[in-house]
């Protein structure tokens, strides 16, 4: 196991009253019933199941948190929401977990989740609609995996499932004004 | 295999559309807001065909939005500002306001998008005057927003259904799936029940179907992992599919695009990892209306689904002879 000694436990105390704050949820509520992550359709994907991101929160293991494959991968499905005894919105803390590691730099691991978002909302941004050819192209060549989902292509194709010409929206100022407005307009939340 | 379609999906949209929404506000008072999505013009064209050709039979009308933008899906809310998915959602919110009172979104990530936006925006005013600088305009955002499932719900009693369906689809057992999005978080979405959704019920009944419970009706399908992480969606799509097959359920009804595409397009990229054989038919909960309704399976964009619904079209065409 190892041991973070990067935070000192008022900074981590911090850490975590943001995810609270930012998520309008009480992580001290959490008594570990389990059945969160007995409910998770992602579990086998993770490496801390739900109710111990909860745990860690609770004792303030911060970094563990901000660099699990959890708050990464998590599906956002809301299943765990729906089920807690307390009413934790489960989700929305994993969610504004990954916020907070998204604003402090943490890369985490999973580079493909990264680069399928960052592929996604520049194709929203320079058009206004998403066209999904050019986003699974987008993604290909940022995750340097030009073939992946090839074997789709004919399928999508002959099903006319797909834009040849990308679809664009008029008034593409509104959007680029939204976006200016969220990258521009300071961190407030 | 050939898909041959008898009716070409532009044909279709020119045909039931009303493109000048200016007029058609006044044209039509009873009319919906309709926001397509992304999805519904490129890989789910089916399900916009489908939804356009079964509410225009039932006498529902519906306008395209002017203009819209995308909801923002998934990426936009994880964006560390956290505001850009309420806004990219927003824009769609006021300008279907100005024109009516109610709006139907058939996605359910689009659905799920604008309902969350609409209560954030409810909440904070902070967030209004964003809006408000954005858009240029004091934001619309209370409207009505409906998925297909509800408006329906409200358009069609399973009286006037059945009458019209006139037992078409029985014999057929088809396994209801709502995914996560329609009604989760339920504090936001307010419809149907969360833990043990049934909305869908009503109607299908009325179709004829039989449509017994099906424990995976709200477990997700791997979302919008499909592309990012393929691995982890075959394995959470698999267990979906294989439960409805083994259950012997001739179909899996949804309503979500991004459901439909995990477990149709990559039901055989499913088979060949894990050596599976299903064949299991997805079909959205508007074709299933439209093949009680007696529309024609291409017409409904059936045939543009991956998995084939051969078998579940035969029967019905037995049952038709026989009686």
């Amino acid at each position: 196991m190892t041991i973070h000694v990067s935070r000192t436990l008022t900074e981590a105390a911090e850490v975590v009253a943001d995810i609270e704050r930012r998520s309008g949820e009480r992580v001290s509520t959490c008594y570990q019933c389990g059945r969160c992550t007995s409910t998770c359709t992602g579990t086998f994907a993770f490496d801390y199941p739900p109710h111990r991101i909860m745990r860690m929160l609770q004792l303030g293991q911060v970094d563990e948190v901000l660099n699990s494959r959890t708050i990464q991968l998590c599906f956002d499905c809301m299943t765990c929401s729906t089920r807690c005894p307390m009413n934790i919105d489960v989700a929305n803390v994993i969610e504004n977990a990954k916020m907070v590691a998204d604003e402090q730099g943490v890369k985490g691991s999973e580079k493909e989740i990264r680069f399928f978002r960052l592929a996604f909302l520049q194709n929203v941004r320079r058009s206004g609609r998403l066209h999904e050819a050019r986003l699974l192209t987008s993604f290909n060549l940022l995750n340097f995996k030009p073939f992946n989902d090839i074997s789709l292509v004919p399928v999508i194709l002959r099903r006319k499932k797909v834009h040849i010409v990308p679809p664009k929206i008029k008034n593409r100022g509104e959007i680029h004004r939204i976006f200016q407005e969220v990258n521009g307009g300071g961190k407030t939340k | 295999m050939t898909s041959r379609r008898a009716t070409d999906v532009k044909e279709v949209r020119a045909a039931v559309t009303v493109p000048d929404l200016a007029a058609s506000a006044t044209e039509h008072p009873g009319a919906y807001s309709y926001f397509p999505g992304c999805s519904l013009t490129s890989s789910a064209g089916e399900y916009d065909v489908s939804v356009r050709l079964v509410t225009a039979a039932l006498g529902i009308k519906l306008d395209e939005i002017p203009d819209w933008n995308c909801c923002g899906a998934s990426p936009a809310p994880h964006h560390w500002s956290g505001n850009l998915g309420v806004l990219l959602s927003a824009r769609n919110l006021h300008i279907a306001g100005y024109h009516h009172d109610t709006m139907v979104a058939p996605c359910a990530g689009c659905y799920n998008r604008l309902k969350n936006a609409q209560y954030e925006l409810a909440g904070s005013e902070e967030l209004r005057e964003q809006t408000a600088r954005v858009l240029r305009e004091p934001v619309r955002y209370e409207i009505e927003i409906l998925n297909v499932v509800e408006l329906f719900d409200r358009e069609v009693t399973p009286e006037m259904l059945s009458e019209r369906a006139g037992g078409r689809l029985a014999g057929l057992n088809l396994a209801t799936y709502y995914g996560c999005l329609m009604t989760r978080p339920a504090k936001i979405m307010n419809f149907d029940n969360a833990r043990n959704p049934v909305s869908m019920k009503p109607l299908l009944k009325a179709t004829g179907a039989d449509s017994g419970h099906f424990p995976f009706k709200s477990e997700c399908c791997g979302s919008y992992m499909g592309m990012p992480k393929k691995e982890i969606v075959l394995r959470a799509s698999r267990r979906i599919i294989e439960v409805a097959d083994d259950m012997g359920f001739d179909a899996i009804v949804t309503a979500c695009p991004l459901c439909h595409q995990n477990l149709d397009l990559r039901q055989d990229q499913i088979n060949k990892t894990f050596g599976t054989s299903l064949e299991m038919p997805i079909l959205y909960f508007s074709q299933v209306l439209g093949l009680a309704l007696g529309m024609s399976a291409d017409d409904l964009g059936i045939d543009s689904h991956v998995v084939s619904a051969r078998k579940l079209l035969q029967k019905i065409e037995q049952r038709r002879e026989r009686v």
